[in-house]
């Protein structure tokens, strides 16, 4: 019954997904609106159909009907509840249908929103969408038919792989994962919709801009809960490994970063058009391309599922798209082009073309390291790895120039610099040096490590000034707090310090990551019971050894207590999880995370009799600023979305005590605050 | 704000500990028994863990997804490095230690492609792209400043300070 209801949803969204989209342009181009709303209404039927779809399958995993081959495959008795609805996007099939029930939502949402505002481009628009349903649709119907039957019936199922019943964070990065992938789409489509309709105004580029963001941040949370899941999972301290499929989802965050920066340009200039249309075409294939890598399993990875039909249909997809996009942009860019021109070479216009420069470039370097290893086997028939030691050599110059730039960009005014622009780097370079100097006297002695923590500062400083100014200035001009005058200046200004804010968390994860792989430490001994491991100053005793049943898996425990100088510091309890049937175990660490530095132990290894074990303890400093940089980021994405109309028109007196802005304030506010 | 102030201060004491990260522990006391050489003093035995690192950096776990053996936590990672290790003992050189793996694994087993032949392409194309578009940047920057001219000073001030966001 349930399988019936789950596929007969699916392939009525499919049937209703082309037929909306072929509606939708048919109406647009005649000009009959019932059509393009009819359309609409596919949008919102698709979103309850794939909406029952998913729920019939987690019905099914949670009733545990073994008769369904993705429950048989994923599902086991002993599992706990959470887990068992969380393997919903535990394998291919069940997340790809995941997948269509995100992108139906996006859709119906986008659709919902921008409904009254965009005429002409959101009917295809909508058209695009429905179309890139329907092909996930079909997979659905096809090649990963989550309801396929099993028969005979088994009994119980081998229960989910269990890195992902391992950490509750399993249950947090995948959706997000899926929300900033699939949020990607809603931009495209509304490129494809202005191509399309010819209309490049302001409101489309407002539309694609916002939901930009909200892919974007989602995307940058999701890599974030990847790293805190790898770093808290996998057991061997680090959370970055340049595992193809963490590629995968940081292209896409590299080329929505430089649209989001280039946009700016175009409001400002009228100028990039083109290459702001290819940047969001390129974050789209990147999107499905990283899906593509995922599902097909053409790429050994931790993520890969499995391999079969799946991936032609992606690469035929993929390559659609991109004949499609190309096709779309090379007819219009006779009317895209524009007299554009740039008042100096030191403005911002040109470090949002030099950010987007080095962003590319680095998108371009993961692609083709990433990719380098099919194209090696095809041309020379030989398996190479292209590893974390190349992507770190090829892409750690980038990083710190895009750090650099982070720090220069914030200062430089749009059109030309005035005389006092040199004043204004002062302190950040006092910062720098400072930086430095204290880095190395601390044993910091690598050079890119040295240069994060020097342009680090710099970028924090020179960030923070543009909020220090801003504030100082409203202080003096109305006598209130620096605190509230700190935040009335956000307040007014969202989409900029919004922009700051997630330039300060991105300082906060650079240094965190350059800081823990550059200044860390590790030990490794076998340990009788009583015995202390020592590494940087601390002592690990090892106190005793434990086993325990559980219902799904085995655990072998060890309580360790961290000493400092003599004193206990605190507990860990290192383990091994033994899930059923599987001899290897999962190595589960205990962390011990502080601001400045992160105590990790891993039990590797022990004796059946109790009597000793094999720990290895890493001390990392400024771990936990990865996590709170990635936080910052997304405060930030935040706080530049944070609907402001409203609220602004209503506290007129807010409007008008603006001490920056006198002149252009009113219109200014219109653009910023009210998008979409 | 008050963050990244926590982060600085933070990092002003950040826990590294007297040493560097370099020349950090000695060898695990069980396990140097019975590899390291007899009369070789501490700093050897440092010596020979550092490079031991090195190299365990640079080679890929064969069971895992992308690890390199240095940060592999699998069984045979360890007996892997401790390979490299006795190797290193015997007086055999880093790229000795990494051709006799190669040898066994295949290139695969290098987490860098040797940059030779046609495994140069990863290494040269990134460069290549990038200075080709810093060319295109610098050109279409050339262009577009050039065709400037009328903007005055005062202009130029209050775009400054008015729209500068």
């Amino acid at each position: 019954m349930t399988r019936i209801i789950g596929q007969t949803a699916l392939v009525m969204a499919l049937v209703l997904a082309l037929a909306g989209a072929v509606a939708a342009v048919v109406g647009v181009r005649r000009r009959r609106p019932e059509l393009v709303r009819s359309a609409q209404a596919a949008v919102w039927v698709n979103f309850a159909l794939l909406s029952v779809a998913n729920l019939a399958m987690v019905y099914a995993l949670v009733t545990h009907d073994f008769s369904i081959s993705y429950v048989a495959q994923v599902g086991s008795r002993s599992t706990p509840l959470l887990f068992t609805v969380i393997s919903l996007w535990g394998a291919l099939e069940g997340s790809i249908l995941f997948w269509g029930w995100v992108l139906a939502a996006f859709t119906a949402v986008a659709v919902y929103r921008s409904r009254a505002r965009l005429p002409d481009v959101l009917p295809y628009a909508t058209a695009t969408l429905l179309t890139i349903g329907a092909f996930f649709y079909l997979l659905l119907i096809g090649p990963a038919d989550p309801f396929e039957p099993l028969w005979p019936v088994p009994a119980d199922g081998p229960g989910p792989n269990p890195l992902l019943q391992n950490h509750i964070l399993m249950a947090v990065h995948p959706p997000l994962l899926y929300l900033g992938y699939v949020g990607m789409a809603v931009p495209y489509a509304f490129a494809v919709g202005s191509l399309l309709s010819g209309r490049f105004d302001d409101v489309w580029i407002r539309a694609t801009r916002r939901w930009t963001i909200v892919a974007w941040t989602f995307l940058t949370l999701a890599i974030v809960a990847g790293m805190w899941w790898s770093y808290e999972v996998l057991g061997w301290g680090g959370y970055w490994a340049w595992d193809p499929v963490e590629n995968a989802s940081f292209m896409p965050w590299l080329t929505a970063t430089a649209f989001l920066h280039s946009v700016m340009v175009q409001e400002r200039r009228e100028m990039l058009r083109v290459w702001n249309l290819g940047l969001i075409t390129a974050t789209f294939v990147l999107t499905v391309l990283g899906t593509f890598l995922t599902r097909s399993g053409i790429l050994s990875s931790v993520h890969a599922f499995t391999q079969g039909a799946i991936g032609y249909y992606f690469l035929v997809f993929i390559a659609l798209v991109l004949v499609f996009s190309l096709v779309l942009v090379g007819g219009r860019s006779g009317e895209l082009r524009s007299a554009g021109r740039i008042e100096s070479m030191a403005s911002r216009e040109t470090a949002f073309l030099l950010n987007n420069l080095v962003l590319t470039a680095f998108t371009f370097t993961v692609l083709l390291g990433t990719l380098f290893p099919l194209v090696a086997e095809a041309v020379r028939g030989v398996k190479v790895s292209v590893g974390g030691p190349f992507f770190n050599r090829m892409t750690l110059p980038l990083c710190v120039t895009l750090l650099f730039l982070l720090g220069v960009g914030p200062a430089l005014p749009w059109g030309r610099p005035s005389a006092a622009l040199r004043r204004r780097f002062l302190v950040p370079l006092a910062g720098l040096l400072l930086a430095v100097a204290v880095a190395a006297l601390r044993g910091a002695h690598q050079p890119y490590a040295l240069l994060v923590f020097g342009f680090g500062a710099f970028a924090a400083l020179s960030n923070m000034a543009e909020f220090a100014g801003a504030a100082r200035a409203r202080v003096r001009a109305h006598g209130e707090g620096p605190a509230r005058a700190l935040l009335r200046v956000i307040a007014a200004h969202r989409r900029r310090y919004g922009g700051y804010t997630a330039h300060l968390g991105v300082v906060a994860l650079a240094v965190g990551i350059a800081a823990s792989s550059s200044l860390r430490r590790e030990r490794e001994a076998t340990l009788p019971a009583g015995g202390i491991l020592e590494v940087a100053g601390y002592g690990l005793r090892l106190d005793r050894l434990w086993a325990e049943e559980e219902p799904q898996r085995f655990v072998i425990g060890s309580d360790v207590t961290l000493l400092e100088a003599g004193r206990e510091r605190g507990r860990l309890e290192p383990r091994l999880n033994y899930y059923g049937g599987r001899s290897e175990p999962l190595t589960t660490p205990a962390v011990q995370s502080r601001a400045t530095r992160d105590i990790y132990v891993t039990l590797m290894a022990f004796e059946n009799d109790g009597s000793s074990a094999t720990l290895k303890a890493v001390v990392e400093p400024l771990v936990a600023w990865i996590w709170v940089g990635g936080l910052m980021i997304a405060l930030g994405a935040v706080i530049a979305l944070w609907p402001g109309r409203r609220r602004t028109r209503r506290s007129v007196g807010v409007q008008r005590e603006l001490p920056l802005q006198p002149a252009a304030a009113p219109r200014r506010r219109v653009a910023e605050g009210g998008a979409d | 704000m008050r963050c990244l102030g926590l982060l600085l201060v933070a990092l002003a004491f950040a826990d590294v500990g007297g040493a560097t990260a370099q020349d950090a522990a000695p060898p695990a006391p069980p396990a140097s028994a019975e590899r390291a050489p007899t009369a070789a003093g501490r700093a050897s035995a440092a010596w020979l863990e550092q490079q031991t690192r090195t190299i365990a950096s640079q080679l890929r776990c064969p069971v895992c997804q992308g690890l390199s053996l240095q940060d592999s936590p699998t069984e045979l990672a360890q007996e892997m490095r401790d390979v490299i290790r006795t190797q290193l003992a015997e007086g055999r050189s880093p790229d000795q230690v990494k051709a006799y793996f190669v040898g066994r694994y295949g290139e695969w087993i290098l987490l860098q492609p040797e940059p030779r032949s046609f495994n140069l392409m990863v290494y040269v194309l990134p460069l290549v792209m990038l200075v080709g578009g810093g060319a295109v940047v610098l050109f279409a920057l050339r262009r577009w400043t050039r065709a400037d001219g009328a903007a005055t000073e005062t202009a130029a001030v209050e775009d400054q300070s008015t729209v500068n966001s």
